[in-house]
């Protein structure tokens, strides 16, 4: 009896996790050019639970925005970018808006990451810094 | 002819939009529209529907012109194009398509219409910022044999999103059999491309114009 409360539970979790989820984000490979991603977004699009696409070429991303209380399984998913002839290699849900992951991806392009390396001599020449590691 | 053949063509690419690898098969459920004028020796235009995107049907017409103008074949044809092998890498894709279709070909150096067959094979390697392909594409009827084999390499200056233009500069050599020409043409091209949109153009070493208009929808 215990067991089964657990299992109820973490399908309770599991499914309220994905009910609530708003956006989709895919990892596809093979995401080269526009037309890679114009065929992507004309497929999921044909969802109706589809509410918008976003494909990140640079980041290899596909996302989905889901309608208010609809979802797309993992299969559909699946076999929806392999019939567009791409490889998915991992699916995310998430509650971050399409324009939050867009806005995302947009700074992880103006802002790269920083190599602590390369400012290490801006602490070492000022009186009372040292530098750490 | 070659001024109004080149007039249709500048008007053809201007009613597009600016649209790495030219690719039978663009994407499932899509359609291709290609326009291509070859530098005085070739002009095709093309148009499939892909059901899947692994293979895709339509056809088109072709003109082959010797570069000395003493030969002309025009190719009217049906043709299937499959996507033989796929290669979807991080950051990276590889492809190799064939395709085979027949036509009926007329000549200035034979009488009457022929029944043209048509095999091709197209093997390319694309990230954003550098591309090659391999493609050879014969026709040959009773009268004729004709191949031809083009080899292009693109470099793009900047990588390219899915909502930003992207450009690229690309060397091209083609040769062709059965007396069309002789050598390597090599050209110099400039190609753009924008959501569903490609036009390129450029020029030849020997100053023939070369261009080039995709569009997938």
């Amino acid at each position: 009896m215990k067991t089964f409360k657990v299992l109820l539970f973490a399908a309770l979790i599991g499914f309220a996790s994905i009910a609530s989820a708003r956006t989709i984000e895919m990892d596809v490979n093979g995401l080269v050019c526009a037309f890679c991603a114009q065929g992507i977004e004309k497929t999921l699009k044909g969802f109706p639970a589809t509410a918008g696409v976003f494909v990140s070429l640079e980041h290899r991303i596909v996302a989905v925005q889901l309608k208010d209380g609809q979802d797309i399984g993992d299969a559909a998913l699946t076999r929806a970018i392999t019939d567009a002839g791409y490889k998915l290699i991992a699916i995310r849900r998430t509650d971050e808006p399409l324009d939050a992951i867009r806005q995302r991806v947009s700074n992880q392009k103006a802002l790269p990451p920083v190599d602590a390396s390369k400012h290490k001599h801006d602490m070492d020449g000022m009186p009372g810094m040292q530098s750490h590691g | 002819m070659q001024s109004s053949k080149r007039w249709a063509a500048v008007a053809l690419l201007g009613l597009l939009p600016l649209s790495a690898a030219a690719k039978p098969i663009a994407f499932a459920n899509g359609k291709t529209l290609m326009v291509e004028w070859g530098a005085g020796t070739m002009y095709e235009v093309q148009m499939f529907y892909a059901p899947k995107y692994w293979y895709s049907l339509g056809g088109g017409w072709l003109e082959l012109d010797s570069d000395d103008g003493s030969k002309r074949r025009d190719i009217t044809y049906v043709r299937a194009n499959l996507l033989a092998k796929r290669w979807n890498l991080p950051g990276a894709q590889a492809n190799v398509f064939v395709w085979g279709g027949l036509g009926r070909a007329t000549g200035n150096d034979f009488a009457g219409t022929e029944l043209s067959r048509n095999l091709g094979f197209q093997t390319d390697y694309e990230t954003r910022r550098v591309y090659a392909s391999l493609r050879a594409d014969l026709n040959e009827a009773k009268s004729f044999s004709h191949r031809v084999d083009t080899l292009q390499l693109g470099w793009a200056p900047y990588a390219h999103d899915y909502d930003t233009l992207a450009t690229w500069f690309v060397v091209q050599g083609r040769r062709y059999t059965g007396d069309l020409y002789s050598g390597t043409e090599t050209a110099l091209l400039v190609r753009f491309f924008k959501g569903g949109a490609w036009v390129e153009f450029g020029a030849t070493t020997d100053g023939k114009l070369q261009a080039m208009a995709m569009f997938n929808f």
